[in-house]
């Protein structure tokens, strides 16, 4: 560790001399002034998925300053407005420093041995009487691998019960399961390189601009070097990204499913497609259609694919006509064939992108899936400037909960409790008897919280997330936290939130730089970090915090490692040697700045399945997609229908709600709310409205309002001419403000076969306030 | 993105950035933009006022274009002020204007100092933001900030994007924040939003239109 740490700080200097050099901004004496004394320690960035890297600086035990970290390839010394603050959200003033239990309506303080004592005997209580499934844990795709490998160790290996889910199910899931149907692999082929060399960038309900700052400002680069490269925006809202796009398709919510059929209707009927592609690497497939919307509790689906020609699919798509299309979306029939015909152009690089607009959809997977179509049917795919790509919102949405699979259904390396062999692989890893992970998944992150509404789960430890602010229909779920009756809510965070609110015991946690870790940012680049700070007071790690509720049941076996992390590390390496996702030794980890996996004989992989990337793919194979054993090394094309939203707006309730984020703002505001300047940069969330639909109700900017669903209400300022612009019959509101709890407003209605709620498309109505 | 452009900004280069360099050379640094608004060489005046020599006289102090703000934006001048004092005007970096559709503060002034006829709030000029720290300002250094744009209220007519290339990095742009000053209306929001201890985009007195002698 200590040679490692050397040789780190080595390159550190090396990389601050060439960043300086190509810095003419910085002024050498200031630097070197404002340096002294500091020592600087590498870190990905906290905030999103797209792992930016810094350089921490840190003196007397606390961080004084960050930097962008030149020799980072995510982001080569830049930083969004959110990192360049991130020497302070440790440092907000209500950060929690002790343990607190509820005594009646008070917190009070508590030792740790008292909290541990106190959570042990609740689980032990709880397990006793209703079995192991009555207690859970959810956590977050900011949960370090070490982390979520820990929770998952415990709850799957030592308590007995698949309860456990990651708040990453809110966001990324439909893109796992995109990735699974299609591909039986989780994660992209691709990475960003493909935004430097690829010049047709097709984005669906992504706000890049703002939720992916610095990708955005790569791809924007691009364009400025190369008068080819076409932005095509597709959403339904006018963002900061449609403002600086070569074209902006605005479409009815809910649409993109049959958008994408009818893209593939033009490529197939106008024989486009790259035939050759399709005969060496695509299988086809159809599902249940009319599939349902999650909203019953304890909703259950299970797909039944059958396999189809091409020709039947080309029968699919007939009635995906542009000019039905045109009707259903609002985007005229000729712009369609037009962009059919840039997806198709031989000539072109075309790459997709997608984000929130994607996933939190109730037919999440299903778009996942008709995007990677027009990929595949194009052959437009596994090639350096051409591949379909999901950003990732979190910074280890891909790294702990997607490839450590914090899920209830999932076991490490795209591995699933369903499975026997799985489990039987996981169990000899961990060194636990066969059959002791259960093989039923129970519930997914919305089943989990109405279990714990209606009673089935009595204890629920969240650790380094929100859900009470997050959850969609937050009314229910956080009621029914406080319902009593024997249910018990824990909450490890390093600041009270909306969750700690509703909690019976607070544990305060470290965070980002005051531990070590690892984060998987989107593009399957591995990034770890060692802790550089103290915690305050008596915060600790949530990994201790694990291990220790583990001694106290009982479990302390599985955790049996002196270096912690190191050891865990090479544990979970195990699960991924030879599946597709070999992950380096952990020393490697401590010099690079990242890895894509897989990383094998110490190099990554810049492209998946593609012959002289991926040392999976065999000479002379080209293209293999070798994850789907069953369908002989091919991809799957879905036939997968158009089918409307679960709630659509009507007389009572005339206008679809969408939330999202904003640059300044990060998730529900909890560390960037800490930090004055981003607080003050953008202090509250505002109602986008269409000027229009403003006039015909007479209300004026800035006027407040009353938005309401059926499940909720809220009041906030309107705002007429902002950075985004909402069309007509539509609203907006950011989910950052913990004043204005925009998700009681938000239907929990989930895609049936990712689980992932739908925050994008509710019906509200407004009125003056 | 509306037609702007080099002459634009080379107006405001030379309009303003140049006498600003000049009085940065002469050492006049914190009388310019690092005290309060009026240690700029103006004040801030509410929405419609007239000009300052003019509003100076009609001005009866009363107070009521206060009272309209419903977010406190206006205050009254101390005795700093001088000849000025009990006079309103903003402190943008504390409040802004916040521009209200219907204009409050101005439709209440009794005296004709604020203009109460003024019915577009695009029509306003209370004055002209200036990037006035290049140096410090943090797109200007390539990262993603451009708060002062996306919270400007004429967003993409006022203040827009300028993309270059970021020879740093390689791979990245400048998304530069650029004030065009034939929208801006001066408002403040954009200094009250940047994200700097002291703010780099402030509101000046908008310099008076020159005498050319060339054509555009």
């Amino acid at each position: 560790m200590e040679l490692s740490r050397r040789d780190f700080l080595k390159a550190s200097a090396a990389a601050a001399a060439f960043a300086a050099a190509g810095a003419p901004l910085m002024l050498t004496g200031e630097v070197d002034a404002a340096e002294a004394g500091i020592k600087w320690g590498k870190a990905p960035c906290r905030f999103c998925g797209t792992g930016c890297g810094v350089l921490v600086g840190v003196k007397d035990n606390k961080i004084v300053a960050t930097k962008g970290d030149p020799a980072a390839p995510v982001n080569r010394g830049l930083n969004c407005i959110k990192g360049y603050f991130l020497s302070k959200i440790l440092y907000g003033k209500d950060r929690l420093t002790k343990p607190l239990i509820r005594k009646g309506n008070k917190m009070v303080e508590a030792s740790w041995d008292e909290a541990m004592t106190l959570i042990a005997g609740k689980f032990k209580e709880s397990i006793d009487k209703y079995g192991p499934d009555s207690v859970a844990i959810y956590g977050s795709g900011q949960w370090t691998v070490f982390e979520g490998y820990a929770a998952s160790k415990l709850f799957k290996g030592g308590i007995g019960t698949n309860n456990i889910e990651p708040n990453a199910r809110l966001c990324m899931a439909s893109a796992v399961t995109g990735f699974m149907t299609t591909f039986a692999s989780d994660e992209p082929m691709g990475c960003y390189d493909d935004l430097d060399l690829g010049d047709t960038y097709f984005l669906w309900g992504a706000n890049m601009a703002e939720c992916h700052p610095v990708l955005f400002s790569r791809l924007i680069d691009n364009r400025l070097k190369n008068p080819k490269v076409k932005i095509i925006d597709f959403g339904t809202r006018h963002t900061r990204t449609s403002q600086m796009a070569d074209k902006y398709i605005k479409f009815n919510p809910q649409t993109d499913l049959a958008l994408l059929n009818a893209i593939a209707h033009v490529i197939v009927k106008e024989k486009l497609y790259d035939e050759t592609f399709i005969k060496n690497h695509v299988v086809f497939k159809k599902g249940k259609t009319n599939i349902g919307y999650g909203l019953e509790d304890k909703f259950k689906f299970t797909d039944d694919p059958k396999p189809m020609t091409f020709d039947e699919y080309k029968e699919f798509l007939k009635e995906y006509t542009p000019e039905y299309v045109a009707k259903l979306s609002g985007v005229p029939a000729a712009t369609i064939v037009e962009m059919a015909h840039l997806y198709a152009d031989k000539s072109r690089k075309v790459n997709s992108l997608w984000t929130m607009g994607f996933n939190q959809h109730t037919r999440g997977t299903w778009v996942n899936n008709l995007a990677y179509n027009v990929h595949l049917l194009t052959g437009k795919i596994c090639k350096p400037g051409e591949n379909p790509m999901s950003l990732t919102g979190q910074p280890s949405a891909c790294g702990t909960a997607r490839e450590v699979g914090t899920f209830t259904h999932r076991l490490p390396a795209d591995m699933v409790v369903t499975n026997p062999d799985h489990r039987a692989k996981a169990e000899k890893i961990w060194g636990i008897p066969a059959g002791k992970v259960p093989a039923k998944p129970t519930y997914n992150a919305t089943e989990m919280f109405r279990a714990l509404d209606r009673g089935d789960i009595k204890v629920v430890w969240t650790q380094v997330t929100n859900p009470f602010q997050s959850l969609p229909n937050l009314n229910r779920y956080r009621k029914g936290a406080r319902k009593g009756d024997g249910r018990f809510v824990i909450v490890s965070d390093m600041y009270p939130t909306k969750s700690t609110e509703v909690a019976d015991v607070i544990l305060p946690s470290a965070s980002w730089v005051e531990k070590e870790g690892v984060f998987g940012n989107a593009e399957r680049r591995t990034q770890q970090w060692f802790k550089q700070v103290d915690p305050p007071g008596e915060a600790r790690n949530d990994l201790w915090q694990t291990i220790e509720l583990a001694k106290r049941l009982g479990h302390g076996n599985l955790f049996p490692y002196k270096y912690v992390e190191k050891e865990i590390w090479e544990e979970y390496r195990k699960f991924n040697e030879g599946e597709g996702k070999d992950l380096a030794p952990y020393e490697a980890y401590t010099k690079a700045r990242g890895l894509r996996w897989p990383v094998i004989n110490g190099k990554e992989t810049l492209y998946r399945y593609a012959e002289g990337y991926d040392p999976y793919v065999k000479a002379g194979e080209g293209i293999k997609f070798y994850k789907n054993k069953k369908d002989g090394g091919k991809a799957v094309i879905w036939a997968r229908p158009y089918e409307p939203a679960p709630e659509v707006p009507d007389k009572a309730y005339p206008f679809w709600l969408c939330t999202g984020r904003v640059l300044e703002h990060w998730h529900t505001g909890t560390m960037t709310g800490r930090v004055p300047e981003l607080k003050r940069a953008y202090p509250a969330a505002v109602c986008e409205m269409n000027p229009e639909d403003a006039k015909k109700l007479g209300i004026k900017h800035l006027q407040k309002v009353k938005i309401s669903s059926r499940r909720g209400t809220i009041i906030l300022p309107v705002d007429l001419n902002g950075r985004g612009k909402a069309e007509k019959g539509n609203v907006f509101v950011a989910f950052f403000d913990e004043n204005k709890l925009i998700n009681e407003l938000c239907i929990d209605a989930y895609c049936p076969i990712s689980g992932e709620p739908d925050y994008k498309k509710c019906a509200v109505k407004v009125e003056k306030a | 993105m509306p037609q702007t452009g080099v002459t634009r900004r080379r107006f405001l280069k030379d309009g303003v950035l140049m006498p600003l360099a000049l009085a940065l050379a002469g050492g006049s640094i914190s009388a310019l933009f690092l005290r309060s608004a009026d240690a700029r060489g103006f004040y801030l005046r509410p929405p419609g006022a007239v000009e300052e020599g003019r509003f100076l006289g009609a001005c009866i102090k009363c107070g009521k274009c206060a009272q309209a703000c419903p977010y406190n934006s206006i205050r009254m001048a101390g005795a700093d002020a001088g000849i000025g004092i009990g006079t309103p005007h903003i402190i943008a970096r504390q409040e802004p204007c916040r521009l209200c559709p219907d204009i409050p503060c101005a439709k209440v002034c009794p005296s004709g100092a604020l203009d109460a006829k003024l019915e577009n709030v695009e029509k306003i000029r209370m004055g002209t933001a200036v990037i006035v720290d290049r140096e410090n300002c943090l797109s200007l250094r390539g990262l993603r900030c451009e708060v002062c744009y996306r919270q400007c209220p004429l967003i993409d007519k006022a203040i827009t994007i300028e993309a270059r290339h970021n020879p740093r990095t390689g791979v990245h742009s400048i998304m530069e924040p650029v004030v065009h000053r034939d929208k801006c209306v001066g408002c403040g929001i954009c200094e009250n939003a940047c994200v700097r201890d002291k703010p780099v985009i402030v509101v000046m007195k908008s310099p008076p239109l020159q005498k050319d002698y060339y054509e555009f």
